[in-house]
């Protein structure tokens, strides 16, 4: 049986951190290459090194047995949350209202009344915003005024999100009265 | 096999009393709440865990390595959860615009009733109280102020954003 050791331990560490790095490098070489292929490049990097580091382990134990695959499925597995996390973490910086909000109150050093924080941002902003990012994307298209479904990829996961919430919290939406 | 069966499994329980209890009583901080079950469960399985091993044939965890990618499993797991459920517990406004959009049908959504539908009182006030609730702002006089927890926050995406040359954001 294979016995663990901390490399194979360290293997979606190690490939985690240089997804990181990878990450920064492209953002900061290059203006052009965009957030999302900067994380999908950075991404791939790290998978490789996962994938590497398993052969590695698989040639040197050279044994035949199912606890190199389950551990290498294993490290897949935490490789891929851990670069999940840190999708969502820069997503969170790219889009999240609640970062914006504190990095305006950041920038003001006497506090801001809503009036400020609403002149600062608003749901107009955040609409054109999001709406500009989904056109771009192929989300949605837009033809003589109004608004249509692109691709189905984000009303597939806007289905996913409705149904968990539906699931945990009983309502569709959090302005909704269970 | 044991690792990632246990850690699985670990995952599953976690979400299965995660159901229970949210259809009990959901709790106020609901983050918050998340990662101390969660936490309790890894602990209280880890225990579980290290007491069946000697009586079983299957299933045994013997090295102190397997503990800890035991834990590394589940963490990571927890992790992308939660950050998941952030979208659970909050409506993301592109999601709204979606299923929106969905719901209008081969007709379309006039970009005027999009506007009305996304208001001051949907998208901002609520992550401001958010802010309030989790200790990150406090309100003074007429006006929103950043606790200590608020401008640490704020430093480490403002220090980020400026590591990758990113604009603003929001």
């Amino acid at each position: 049986m294979l016995s663990h050791n901390w490399f194979q331990i360290f293997i979606p560490l190690l490939a985690f951190i240089l997804n990181v790095i990878a990450q920064i490098f492209l953002s900061r070489i290059s203006e052009n290459i965009g957030l999302l292929k900067s994380i999908i490049y950075a991404f791939g990097t790290g998978f490789c090194v996962v994938i590497l580091g398993e052969i590695y382990m698989g040639v040197y134990y050279s044994v035949q047995n199912s606890g190199i695959v389950s551990i290498a499925i294993s490290n897949i597995i935490i490789y891929s949350a851990l670069g999940y996390c840190y999708f969502h973490f820069l997503n969170l910086g790219e889009t999240a209202r609640r970062i914006r909000i504190l990095r305006e109150l950041y920038e003001s050093e006497d506090g801001l009344s809503m009036d400020e924080i609403l002149k600062r941002y608003n749901a107009r902003e955040i609409v054109q915003r999001r709406a500009g990012r989904l056109i771009k994307s192929g989300q949605i298209m837009v033809k003589n005024g109004k608004y249509y479904i692109g691709t189905p990829a984000l009303l597939i996961m806007a289905k996913i999100i409705v149904a968990m919430k539906l699931l945990f919290l009983g309502k569709e939406s959090e302005f909704d009265v269970k | 096999m044991n690792v990632l069966v246990l850690s699985l499994a670990l995952f599953i329980v976690s979400l299965l009393i995660q159901l229970i209890i949210w259809k009990i009583r959901i709790p106020k901080r609901q983050t918050k709440a998340l990662l101390s079950l969660f936490i309790l469960v890894l602990i209280g399985g880890l225990f579980v865990i290290n007491a069946i091993s000697d009586h079983l044939d299957v299933l045994t965890v013997k090295s102190f390595f397997e503990y800890f990618h035991i834990c590394l499993f589940f963490i990571s797991l927890t992790l992308a959860y939660m950050i998941t459920y952030s979208a659970i517990e909050v409506d993301s406004p592109s999601l709204v615009m979606i299923n929106a959009i969905a719901k209008a049908g081969p007709k379309g959504l006039g970009e005027k009733i999009f506007t009305k539908m996304m208001t001051d009182e949907i998208l901002i006030k609520p992550r401001l109280a958010d802010l309030l609730n989790d200790k990150m702002a406090y309100y003074d006089g007429d006006r929103y102020r950043l606790t200590l927890k608020g401008i640490l926050f704020a430093r480490l995406f403002i220090f980020y954003r400026k590591l990758l040359n990113a604009p603003k954001g929001g």
